[in-house]
């Protein structure tokens, strides 16, 4: 793609003026760090709170019908009527052979009575997604006048509510409709990092603002994609394209929790006799933590071997983990691997000794009901 | 003791006799940001000028560093396996990554003056 074709998100000058070096993403021009550098933003986050600007993503906003609910669930395996309203459900856009189309995080809300179902999904998949929105859903809205910020990190919940009125039961994954300057503004207990959070979908215009509110606090500092890349990976999560992609289904992808199970037999959805027949089969591949013996660094697309040299596998994401201070990598194995075998990484035609670690590697710190 | 000569692949080299001393420049380290591995030559190696010679990791990516001249590496800085950050601290003195002994001095000739090569990043 060239630089010309890449779309600015709404707050770019703010970010430019924050010195925010930029990197070509899914289309749009993102800060992937800011002065700090990645390893100050990531552990920032760990410790106190980053800020992100994840205007990229796609948002949308479907009227709640009936019609709408038996369109969706033909790709989603969710029982849309029976969630209950103002909690996201992470969840998935699949084809008919139960490939990720992409990864969602779905709910139902309440807006002035009306009721909707906001979907927040993958910029890399508005076009496809998009698609099928419109050939398949009624009465929606693409969202094209909100920014999407998520605030991460330990410190999150005391800077948001000094903003913004927060319900102290509020806890992962509740997702509230708060006004904000006589505006509306959509609020989850949630994010990408393994961290207690929030992401805020909030008007443009009163975006800017809203984030120079939260980045005056003196632990709060501006996070870039570089960073969120690293947390995700540390908290073990998947990511559309590296992990999930339309090959991969979400049971091979470990994520078979994330499935209504009684979806699966429900002719409706578009994939049901191969998840049916999947969640009961072994699988042929597994996902795996990795990390190296010695020092190198692991990264997406490097291939695993066996004792005897033979292909088993193939790391999706690979990354320098701050917190463990050292590379740390998410793949796929054939899972007929003899698990005594050690295990090697072609890193630049070299076999290097690898280990497998369990996923997560730094444990999520969500703030979950008492 | 000579004055640094720089490369168009962001190496800067100071010559002590026929040793070379080796390593990225400011601008380099400054564009690959948290540098946090280097994976060292091994010391005998024989290398041409513009080869690829090791790897340096940062957060970001993997990046190749080249051998500025003909030569054979003598001696890598082991202090880089311990903290390769301090490449990020220190690019053109303590963050120096190989010493090379040099088989044709006068292709040093061929490498860029700090002026030349503020010129070429200005480009």
């Amino acid at each position: 793609m060239t630089e010309e074709a890449l779309q600015n998100i709404y707050l770019n000058n703010f970010h430019k003026n924050n010195n925010a070096k930029f990197v070509p993403f899914a289309g749009y021009n993102m800060p992937i760090n800011y002065k700090h550098g990645i390893i100050n933003e990531h552990i920032r986050v760990r410790t106190h709170a980053g800020l992100f600007d994840v205007s990229h993503m796609g948002q949308i906003l479907i009227s709640l019908t009936n019609e709408n609910i038996h369109a969706l669930e033909v790709y989603i395996p969710l029982d849309i009527k029976l969630l209950q309203f103002n909690k996201c459900n992470y969840s998935f856009i699949l084809n008919s052979h139960g490939g990720v189309v992409d990864d969602i995080m779905l709910s139902k809300i309440k807006i002035e009575d009306e009721e909707f179902i906001y979907i927040v999904y993958n910029a890399s998949r508005k076009k496809v997604l998009n698609k099928i929105f419109k050939k398949t859903i009624l009465n929606y809205k693409i969202i094209q006048d909100r920014c999407l910020i998520a605030l991460q990190g330990p410190d999150s919940f005391s800077v948001i509510n000094s903003i913004l009125n927060l319900s102290s039961s509020m806890k992962f994954l509740d997702i509230e409709i708060l006004e904000y300057e006589n505006t509306k503004v959509f609020i989850s207990r949630s994010g990408y990092t393994g961290e207690d959070g929030f992401e805020i979908s909030i008007l443009d215009n009163i975006a800017e603002n809203f984030v120079k509110k939260i980045i005056q606090n003196e632990n709060t500092i501006l996070c870039g994609l570089g960073c969120r890349d690293s947390l995700r990976m540390e908290a073990g999560l998947s990511l559309y394209g590296n992990e999930l992609n339309e090959e991969i289904n979400p049971i091979q992808a470990g994520l078979s929790w994330a499935l209504d199970k009684s979806r699966l037999n429900d002719k409706n959805l578009n994939c049901f006799h191969v998840l049916s027949k999947e969640i009961n089969t072994s699988q042929s591949i597994k996902k795996i933590g990795l990390s190296p013996v010695n020092k190198s660094m692991l990264r997406a697309q490097m291939t695993l071997h066996n004792e005897n040299n033979k292909k088993i596998g193939k790391i999706t994401s690979g990354c320098y983990s701050p917190i463990l201070k050292k590379s740390i990598a998410i793949g796929y194995i054939n899972k007929t691997l003899d698990m005594s075998e050690k295990l090697y990484v072609n890193i630049r035609d070299k076999l290097e000794e690898i280990q497998i670690e369990k996923i997560p590697f730094v444990k999520k710190n969500y703030k979950k009901g008492d | 003791m000579s004055e640094k000569k720089y490369t168009e692949e962001h190496e800067w080299v100071k010559l002590e006799g026929d040793t070379a001393i080796v390593g990225i420049t400011n601008h380099a380290q400054e564009s690959l940001g948290d540098i946090v591995f280097v994976d060292l030559p091994a010391v005998g190696k024989e290398v041409k000028a513009k080869e690829e010679l090791c790897v340096i990791e940062s957060v970001k990516a993997a990046s190749d560093i080249y051998s500025p001249l003909d030569g054979e590496v003598l001696e890598v800085n082991e202090n880089l396996s311990n903290d390769a950050s301090i490449v990020n601290q220190d690019a053109e003195n303590e963050g120096w990554i190989f010493k090379l002994k040099v088989s044709d001095i006068s292709q040093v000739n061929h490498l860029m003056t700090l002026d030349q090569y503020k010129e070429f990043l200005d480009k």
